[in-house]
């Protein structure tokens, strides 16, 4: 028997995938609306804002609302002019640099989660980073939790990296895009893994263009390698809640944020049958 | 989750109808140990009834796999829905076993063993 006979403890792990991982509000209401609780939430880049916002217990539809405030397209202004103004070294580049001014970001993430920390979430939670010099993946269980989730969603190149204690961290995902593992090591039993493969495009023209599609490639390929492995050697049951997008959906497609928390609404409805079984004991 | 078991030519089929999850592996791999154990490990198993499969069920088919290849034999997969394979393809399963359209084709995948 791979479960045991009581206390199985369920996890939820939201993985990395910019503007994709909005589908975890959509798992969230069905998780609440059938009264399922979680025991521990693991959240990568993307993921964490959605993790850490689960582990505080927030309202659903407010936590909507604030997605919608938080990722308007002024987020990413200055990216075109400031990539041309790297590549032609107009500016210094260095490892703490981003194409991206982050203050705006960093304001909002201050709005969303305020001075509060991981010693406020009812559930307990882990962010996941990496370590910009070592590329080691890096757990933060502890500290505030707007910092946590600003180092988490580093995106390489794009937004700076960030120092938590003394450490300079850059994207979760660029270590563990889907950081099962976290879940296992902590003891949970039924994993819910929420994970998203970035979208490959069919026309480049462009340097950017090309190098974003290669990244997509190398993550998506990290992302399957990792989550074979947990697959494998989990010793109880780790439960596929990838929703299938019917389009295309770039990092930054914010105006497609309703249509992704459907989405993932939809993609939690599918397992609520199984999930229910497993979760009675005896 | 039902499991009917039988031979077609030199494979042994596994049928399963239902899911293989945490609920059911345990089942599912008795049902092909039984067979390995038995001596008949060129298995086939026919998935085309089965709606859903988890980490576990994964777990399953690799522990009859390992068995079946270390006596010579394998165990290939026919009939595959796309909800399966969509779970076999992200837990990279897909790369390390045969799979075939149908239980006919992997049958006949055998005899060209047999035939070497």
């Amino acid at each position: 028997m791979t479960l045991p006979v009581t206390n199985r403890r369920l996890a939820l792990v939201i993985g990395s995938g910019s503007v994709k991982c909005a589908a975890a509000l959509g798992l969230w209401k069905v998780l609440q609306r059938e009264g399922i609780a979680l025991d521990m939430i693991v959240g990568c880049s993307g993921g964490s804002l959605y993790a850490a916002g689960i582990a505080l217990g927030e309202d659903v539809d407010r936590f909507v609302a604030s997605t919608l405030e938080m990722w308007t397209a002024d987020v990413m202004s200055g990216y075109g002019s400031n990539l041309r103004a790297a590549m032609s070294r107009e500016v210094a580049y260095t490892e703490r640099s981003g194409l991206i001014d982050d203050t705006l970001v960093w304001e909002r993430l201050c709005a969303t989660y305020g001075e509060k920390s991981f010693a406020d979430t009812r559930t307990p939670l882990a962010v996941v980073a990496t370590d910009f010099y070592s590329g080691e993946k890096v757990v933060l269980r502890e500290g505030r939790l707007a910092d946590a989730v600003r180092a988490s969603i580093a995106i390489p190149m794009i937004f700076p990296p960030w120092e938590v204690d003394g450490q300079l961290l850059t994207d979760g995902a660029v270590s563990d895009p889907l950081p099962v593992d976290v879940a296992i090591r902590e003891g949970a039993h039924i994993i819910l893994s929420m994970g998203f493969e970035l979208s490959l495009r069919r026309r480049m023209r462009s340097f950017n263009a090309v190098q974003t599609h290669l990244n997509a490639i190398y993550m998506n390929n990290l992302l399957r390698a990792s989550f074979a492995f947990y697959n494998a050697v989990h010793h109880a049951e780790i439960i596929t809640v990838w929703p299938e997008f019917d389009e295309v959906i770039s990092s930054f497609d914010v105006d497609k944020i309703p249509h992704i928390i459907a989405m993932g609404e939809k993609a939690a409805e599918e397992h609520v049958p199984y999930l229910k079984k497993l979760l009675q004991v005896g | 989750m039902d499991v009917v078991v039988y031979d077609e030519r030199q494979a042994t089929i596994i049928a399963v109808e239902g899911s293989i999850d945490a609920l059911t592996a345990d089942d599912f791999l008795q049902a092909m140990q039984a067979q390995i154990s038995g001596g008949r490990t060129r298995l086939v198993a026919d998935l085309s009834e089965v709606s859903y499969a988890s980490s576990a069920g994964l777990r399953a088919i690799l522990v009859a796999l390992k068995e079946s290849r270390q006596l010579g034999g394998d165990l290939r997969l026919a009939a595959v829905r796309k909800g399966v394979y969509r779970v076999l393809e992200l837990s990279g399963f897909n790369s390390i076993l045969k799979i075939y359209d149908d239980v006919e084709t992997a049958v006949a995948s055998y005899d060209e063993v047999a035939q070497a």
